[in-house]
C-alpha cells in the first residue's frame, strides 16, 4: 500500500468499551478506516474474510475463540497487534509475528507507536504465512481439545471427543462428527500431530480413528483387517496401523 | 523415646547425680546402720548405679498416669504402689548384693540393720524420680503447644494472604482501569462512578480478609459490588440476580462466596457469546446455610480448564474451618454450572474474633 492510501482496520474485542479506547485513538490518525467493530472471534474472521482489511487489532480472551485461535483460522497472515490485560501472552504473541502488543490498558502514545509500527511492517514487507508459525507453536501447547474450522466466512467448533474419525482427501482433510462432515486445509500428518496420541490412532495411510469409536476389528483378507465402528461404519487397516492400534489396546 | 536417653549429654549429668546419690546413700548407711565407710560405700554406689536404671521406669509411669486427665486418687495410688513396687525389688536386689559381697569379697554387711534405710531411701527416691518425670513432661506439652500454635498461626496467615492474592486478580484490575480509560473518552461520569465502585471493591475485600467470621450480608454486598464493576467492562453480556432469604445475619468465613461469583464470570458468563444471568440465592434453615451459584457455561469449553483455582481454594479453607460439617459441590447441566455450599447455619449475635 501506499501513503494515500486509507489503512483499513478491524478492532476485534468483546468488552465494547475496550473497542472504543481504540477508535477514540484512532480519530487522531487520519487515514485510518475502521471497516468492522467484532465483538466476537466469529465475527472477527467472517469480518477478515469478507472485508480483507489491512490491520487488525485482536483481544487474546474472547468466549468461544481466542486471538490465536482467530489467527489460526484465518490462516494468512494479517497484520496482527495484540491488545490484553495478560502479559503471559505477549512470548507467544512474538511467536505468531504480530506486529506488536499493547497490554491494558495502554495510553494514546503507545498505541500511536504500534500503529506506525505496524504501517512501517505494512509498506515494506511481505506477509508471513501464519499456519506454519502457529503450526510451529503447538506442540509445546500438548494435544488440542477441539479443532476449529472454517468454512468460508462461517467457523465450526469441534470438540475432540465428537470426532469419530479423520479421513484423507486429496488435498484436504474430512473430519467426521455427528453424522456429518468438516473439511478442512490441512495434511493428514499435521492433524495427527495436533491430536492426543492416546486418543487418536492413524490405523491407515488414511484414516485417522478415535479409538472410542471402535467396536471391533475383525481379519478379512491375509494381512488385512477392517475396523468395525459402533455405527457399524468399517474401515481399513493398515498391517503398521493394526500394530499401532494393538500396542493402544 | 526417654528423654533422659535421647541425648548423651544428659545421660552422664544423670548417671553423675546418682553418684551423689550413691555417696549420701553411703552416709546414711555409715551413720544410721553403723557400717564402716568402706563396707557402706562398696554397698551404696553400685546399688545406686542400679537404682539409677530403675527409675527410669518412672518417665512411663507418669505418661500412663498423666496429671491432666487422671484424678487425684488415681495419681497418688499409682505414685505410691509404683514407689513401694520399685523399692522392694531394689531391697531384694540388695539383699543379693550384700550376701554377694559377704560370699566372694568377705565384707560382712548386717543386712537387717540397713534394710529400713534402703527401703526408705529407695521409696524417696523413685518418687522424687516420678516428680521430676512429671515436670519434664509438663515442659515438653508446653514447648509442643507453644509449637502447634505458631503452626496454626502460620497457616491461617498463608491462607489470608492466598485468598487476598486470589481476591484481587491482577488482571481483573487491568480489565477494570482499561474501561475506566475508555469511559474518560466517552463518558466521565461513568468514569468517575466506576474508580468509585472499583475503590469500594477493594477496600471492602481488603477489610474482609482479615475478619474471622462476618455476616453473610456484607459478602453478599462484596459480591453485588464485584459484580457491579464486571457490568460495567461485560455490558449487556452480564445480568445478575442475588436473592436471599432470611440469611443476611448467619456468619460465614470472609470471602467464602466471592470466589465462587467470580469464577461464574470469569469462567462462566464470559465464555458464553450471548452472555448471561449470574444467580445467587441464599437460604437458611435453623440448622444449615446454603448458597447457590448458577451461571451459564460454554459445553464445549475443556473441562480442565472450567473449574480454575478458586473453588479448589474455597473446598480446602472450608475444610479448614469447618472440618467434614460443611460441603462444596459444583456439576454441570445442560449448558449451567451449579456451585452449591452448605455450612452449619451460626446466628451468634456480633461477629468474633
Amino acid at each position: 500500500m501506499t501513503d494515500e492510501q486509507t489503512l483499513r482496520v478491524v478492532i476485534v474485542d468483546d468488552e465494547p468499551l475496550a473497542r472504543a479506547v481504540i477508535v477514540e485513538y484512532l480519530q487522531a490518525h487520519p487515514g485510518v478506516e475502521v471497516v468492522a467493530e467484532c465483538g466476537n472471534g466469529f465475527e472477527a474472521v467472517k469480518a477478515v474474510t469478507e472485508l480483507s482489511p489491512h490491520l487488525m487489532f485482536l483481544d487474546v480472551q474472547m468466549p468461544k475463540l481466542d486471538g490465536f485461535e482467530v489467527l489460526e483460522l484465518l490462516g494468512r497472515s494479517i497484520p496482527v497487534v495484540f491488545t490484553t490485560a495478560y502479559d503471559q501472552y505477549a512470548l507467544r504473541a512474538f511467536e505468531v509475528h504480530a506486529v506488536d502488543y499493547l497490554l491494558k490498558p495502554f495510553d494514546e502514545a503507545r498505541f500511536g507507536e504500534a500503529l506506525a509500527r505496524a504501517r512501517a511492517r505494512i509498506s515494506v514487507e511481505e506477509p508471513v504465512p501464519v499456519d506454519e508459525l502457529i503450526a510451529d507453536a503447538r506442540p509445546r501447547q500438548g494435544a488440542v481439545e477441539r479443532v476449529l474450522i472454517r468454512d468460508g466466512s462461517q467457523v465450526h467448533v469441534l470438540p475432540v471427543d465428537r470426532i469419530d474419525y479423520v479421513e484423507a482427501q486429496d488435498d484436504y482433510v474430512c473430519f467426521k462428527a455427528d453424522g456429518r462432515e468438516y473439511l478442512k486445509d490441512q495434511t493428514m500428518a499435521a492433524v495427527e500431530a495436533s491430536l492426543d496420541p492416546q486418543r487418536f490412532v492413524r490405523i491407515h495411510r488414511s484414516y485417522l480413528l478415535n479409538i472410542d469409536r471402535i467396536a471391533r476389528v475383525e481379519l478379512y483378507a491375509k494381512d488385512s483387517r477392517v475396523a468395525i465402528l459402533r455405527d457399524n461404519r468399517r474401515l481399513p487397516v493398515s498391517r503398521a496401523g493394526y500394530a499401532r492400534l494393538a500396542k493402544l489396546l | 523415646m526417654h528423654p533422659i536417653l535421647a541425648r548423651g549429654e544428659r545421660f552422664a549429668l544423670y548417671l553423675a547425680l546418682w553418684t551423689i546419690g550413691g555417696a549420701l546413700l553411703a552416709a546414711l548407711l555409715a551413720s544410721e546402720g553403723g557400717l564402716s565407710l568402706g563396707a557402706a560405700a562398696a554397698v551404696a554406689f553400685p546399688l545406686a548405679i542400679a537404682y539409677a536404671f530403675v527409675c527410669f521406669s518412672a518417665w512411663y509411669v507418669s505418661r500412663s498416669t498423666p496429671i491432666a486427665t487422671s484424678g487425684l486418687g488415681r495419681l497418688v495410688t499409682t505414685s505410691l504402689g509404683a514407689s513401694l513396687l520399685t523399692s522392694a525389688a531394689w531391697l531384694l536386689l540388695a539383699r543379693g548384693w550384700t550376701t554377694m559381697l559377704d560370699r566372694v569379697w568377705r565384707i560382712s554387711v548386717p543386712f537387717e540393720r540397713i534394710a529400713a534405710v534402703l527401703f526408705g531411701f529407695g521409696l524417696l527416691l523413685y518418687l522424687l524420680s516420678l516428680a521430676v518425670s512429671y515436670i519434664i513432661a509438663a515442659f515438653e506439652q508446653a514447648r509442643d503447644a507453644e509449637r502447634r500454635q505458631l503452626q496454626a498461626q502460620v497457616l491461617s496467615r498463608e491462607a489470608e494472604l492466598r485468598t487476598l492474592r486470589a481476591q484481587i486478580d491482577p488482571h481483573f484490575l487491568f480489565n477494570s482501569l482499561h474501561s475506566i480509560s475508555a469511559l474518560t473518552g466517552v463518558d466521565p461520569a461513568g468514569a468517575r462512578r466506576m474508580t468509585v465502585q472499583l475503590g469500594d471493591f477493594l477496600r471492602e475485600s481488603l477489610a474482609l480478609g482479615s475478619a474471622e467470621r462476618i455476616p453473610l450480608a456484607r459478602e453478599l454486598a462484596l459480591a453485588a459490588k464485584y459484580l457491579e464493576v464486571e457490568r460495567v467492562r461485560l455490558g449487556d453480556r452480564l445480568q445478575v440476580s442475588i436473592v436471599e432469604a432470611d440469611a443476611g445475619d448467619c456468619l460465614v468465613p470472609p470471602l467464602v462466596l466471592q470466589p465462587i461469583v467470580e469464577n461464574a464470570v470469569t469462567h462462566g458468563v464470559a465464555h458464553v457469546l450471548a452472555g448471561g444471568l449470574v444467580a445467587v440465592t441464599a437460604s437458611c434453615t435453623p440448622e444449615w446455610l446454603k448458597l447457590i451459584i448458577e451461571n451459564p457455561a460454554d459445553p464445549d469449553r475443556p473441562r480442565r480448564t472450567g473449574t480454575g483455582l478458586g473453588l479448589a481454594n474455597v473446598r480446602a479453607r472450608l475444610q479448614a474451618v469447618f472440618g467434614d460439617t460443611a460441603s462444596i459441590h459444583w456439576a454441570e447441566q445442560d449448558g449451567t454450572w451449579r456451585v452449591e455450599v452448605s455450612l452449619p447455619a451460626d446466628r451468634s449475635p456480633g461477629p468474633r474474633g
